[in-house]
């Protein structure tokens, strides 16, 4: 599945919930999310939780979640994937989305950048 | 023909208005810091609801989820106000684990905003667990309000003395 696709089928998602959040590993991760694949790269693309909400007619008419993607990467530089996602985001977030943290774990030697981005739910 | 007026006054006046800016950035200053206390309070809350396994060894040797320890630590942490920044047109801080110094944690001394980080965004071999940013959100039009009826209840302040 590829980082589109996942954004597209969180986008489709009709009821993330904010308890169990929506998670779609990217075809880089070949194992669950907590065991670290042997891979030079990869990440998972989750919703988080809801963000926001417009109500009207005592509803919620549009509901904004926000949610993550995370990459590990041996590759300082990310190995491409870094590029690949900041293009996606802006494509299918428009500007609601962000770079909120990049680390670096001295225990495995990844490299870990962390996006943010809202979508309407 | 023309129209000519005379406004007596007005050394008074800008003397006045000389002093907006400085009543401005303090009762901005005090309005944000409302906004913050309700954002502060959330984040108080969230590390209230952060999910906790005991220690456990994992694939590979690692950890996979908070311990209760750490949520512990988070607990008795500082959840500050920054020190804020006033650049002339806009007051600003920011609210979170930045002044909380370091916690004894498994014989290491670790900083705790990077505990805060490592459970808020998660490692390759812990889950994540956003409780900031939920906090930040779901505080965000609470905080606002806060801040625009702060700065209402000290309209007074902002009147030109006479």
């Amino acid at each position: 599945m590829s980082l589109v696709t996942a954004l597209k089928a969180l986008e489709q998602e009709e009821d993330p919930g904010t308890t169990d959040p929506v998670m779609v590993t990217l075809p880089m991760a070949e194992d669950e999310w907590y065991t670290r694949p042997e891979a030079v790269s990869y990440g998972t693309v989750r919703l988080d939780f809801e963000a926001d909400a417009l109500r009207g007619d005592d509803d919620k008419q549009i509901t904004a979640y926000e949610g993550s993607v995370d990459l590990w990467s041996l590759a300082r530089n990310g190995a491409g994937w870094v590029e690949l996602i900041v293009a996606t985001l802006r494509a299918h977030c428009g500007g609601s989305w962000s770079l909120n943290a990049h680390m670096y774990e001295r225990e495995t030697g990844l490299f870990h950048w962390e996006w943010t981005f809202q979508v309407e739910g | 023909m023309g129209m000519s007026f005379t406004v007596s006054g007005m050394d008074e006046l800008l003397r006045g208005m000389d002093k907006i800016p400085e009543k401005a950035a303090k009762v901005a200053a005090e309005a944000l810091y409302e906004g913050a206390g309700v954002v502060a309070d959330e984040v108080g809350r969230a590390v209230q609801g952060i999910a906790t396994k005991p220690f456990v060894k994992a694939k590979g040797g690692f950890k996979r989820m908070a311990s209760p320890e750490e949520k512990a630590i988070l607990m008795q942490a500082r959840k500050g106000i920054a020190k804020f920044r006033n650049n002339g047109t806009e007051v600003n801080t920011s609210v979170g684990f930045q002044n909380s110094g370091y916690a004894d944690l498994d014989g290491e001394r670790v900083p705790i905003p990077l505990i805060a980080n490592a459970i808020n965004s998660g490692t390759s071999f812990r889950q994540k667990q956003p409780f900031m940013r939920k906090a930040f959100a779901q505080s965000k039009n609470k905080a606002t309000a806060a801040i625009e009826n702060g700065i209402r209840s000290r309209e007074d302040e902002l009147k030109i003395d006479d």
